[in-house]
């Protein structure tokens, strides 16, 4: 059942890693130069006392905070609110948290995909308070679930230039990104890629949330910053 | 084995069916679906463009014999129709073969004996989804294609019949690199069949915890796997630095 007609030529790490390296921090030259028309005054507006970190994230040096590889997640609480860690997080900020005294009961996917979006919306926002716990192993099928969302229904959505949830949109793209940058993992950081990427015309469309967008791109900022990005056994 | 080609085109049923055509004891007829429900003036001259293009991967006599011997299925509504379901159950085939650009439900599956075979262009049960050639390449891990038969869920079937290593040297770039990959699949399908025709064979399991599902691949990472693939030179060796 397992024939081979030739080895496939396996190219050397280091040279994988020294291209795919140069792809992300050349998007990161181009973000530090275009986020202003993503973000407009008026979203800058919006954003009010934080607009000025934000736009230091973006337009700054890198700012990524060095996660540690986790072989053990444990479940984080924080007395702060999930924007509040959420906004810390974007920023690069030292988020309080503390290890929890249990892990909260799975969450079924089955009820998860039950649920409005307005409810959808609200109960992640519970659940992922502190939002680095979408990276715990135990949150693993919500996780590939906001991920399937965001590059199955939402880019068909948003790639038919039909109307699309804004508000759950740019929350997914922000658990996914964080994700990405906790666990590592390049599928989840090429869901943000891949937005990033579409007409301009989608994108102007989520500044109706102008918070989650600026959280969305600071996430992603931080994660085309990661020179470890590329240390990593498994991509 | 009595096996439907279940084709975009018959263009593209015709290329599949030629490779398994000989094969003893395969019976094939081509199904060809009416993708995108296009109207019939559109549809008959796409498929005598697509006919032309491959013009000298069939002959009129071959195609003829299908037609004469009723084993050439034009499908005028959709493949998940009842009227359409119906018309492949009473092929009584074994197997489908799939070479349509359309997503099966479990009616359709299940119109098979055996069900639907796939060429997936990744490797089994590691890569599910889409730009698994690109993902692959990208990750170090060697390119190629899996046969298995499909469910309805995305390259979730359980059961794997073959998969073939194939490398990406010399396909400078995604794009020929995944034609290529696409292309073996009337061979393997071959493969499969004799497999399936053996009185030994049984099914590798399609373990998909094993695996990960993968998306469309952004232009950004397309390009760095375009870097990688043109870093191979003519002899199948990376460039020195």
């Amino acid at each position: 059942m397992d024939s081979e007609t030739a080895h496939s030529q396996s190219v050397p790490p280091d040279r994988r890693n020294g291209i795919l390296c140069g792809a992300l921090l050349q998007r990161r030259s181009e973000l530090r130069k275009s986020w202003k028309h993503l973000i407009s005054a008026d979203c800058l507006e919006h954003l009010g006392p934080i607009a000025p970190e934000v736009g230091a994230v973006l337009s700054g040096p890198d700012a990524a905070r060095g996660w540690p590889l986790l072989d053990h997640f444990t479940w984080l609480c924080s007395d702060a609110d999930f924007w509040g860690c959420l906004q810390a997080f974007a920023l690069a900020k030292k988020i309080e948290c503390r290890p929890g005294d249990r892990t909260p009961a799975p969450l079924s996917l089955a009820s998860l995909k039950r649920l409005a979006s307005a409810d959808g919306f609200k109960l992640l926002c519970v659940r992922y308070r502190c939002p680095v716990n979408i990276a715990a192993p135990s949150e693993l099928e919500i996780a590939e679930e906001l991920l399937r969302q965001l590059m199955v229904t939402d880019r068909a959505k948003i790639e038919a230039g039909g109307a699309f949830d804004v508000a759950g949109v740019l929350l997914r793209l922000n658990l996914v990104g964080i994700r990405a940058l906790v666990a590592r993992d390049l599928r989840s950081l090429d869901a943000l890629n891949y937005f990033y990427e579409l007409p301009h015309r989608s994108l102007v469309r989520m500044r109706a949330n102008s918070r989650l967008l600026a959280f969305w791109l600071c996430i992603y900022t931080q994660l085309l910053s990661k020179p470890d990005w590329l240390k990593c056994g498994q991509l | 084995m009595r096996t439907a080609v279940v084709a975009s085109s018959i263009a593209a049923g015709v290329r599949v069916a030629a490779e398994i055509e000989n094969l003893p004891g395969v019976d094939v007829f081509i199904v060809v679906c009416n993708v995108g429900m296009r109207p019939a003036l559109l549809r008959w001259a796409r498929e005598l463009v697509l006919l032309a293009k491959s013009f000298g991967r069939w002959t009129p006599a071959r195609l003829w014999r299908y037609v004469r011997l009723h084993r050439l299925i034009i499908l005028s509504r959709a493949l998940d129709d009842a009227s359409s379901t119906e018309r492949l159950r009473s092929l009584q085939c074994d197997v489908g073969l799939h070479a349509a650009n359309v997503i099966y439900r479990e009616p359709v599956i299940s119109a098979f004996r055996l069900g639907i075979l796939n060429a997936h262009i990744g490797i089994l049960p590691a890569y599910r989804g889409r730009s698994v050639a690109e993902w692959s390449v990208l990750q170090s891990e060697r390119t190629g294609v899996t046969v298995f038969f499909i469910d309805s869920g995305i390259d979730t079937g359980a059961r794997i019949v073959l998969h073939e290593f194939i490398s990406p040297d010399g396909k400078n770039s995604v794009e020929k690199l995944k034609k290529m990959l696409f292309g073996c699949d009337a061979r393997l399908y071959r493969q499969a069949l004799e497999a399936l025709m053996s009185p030994e064979f049984q099914c590798d399991r399609n373990d998909i915890s094993k695996g990960r599902r993968y998306y469309v691949m952004s232009e950004m990472l397309t390009e760095v796997v375009n870097h990688i693939l043109m870093g191979l030179d003519s002899f199948g060796l990376p460039n020195r630095p």
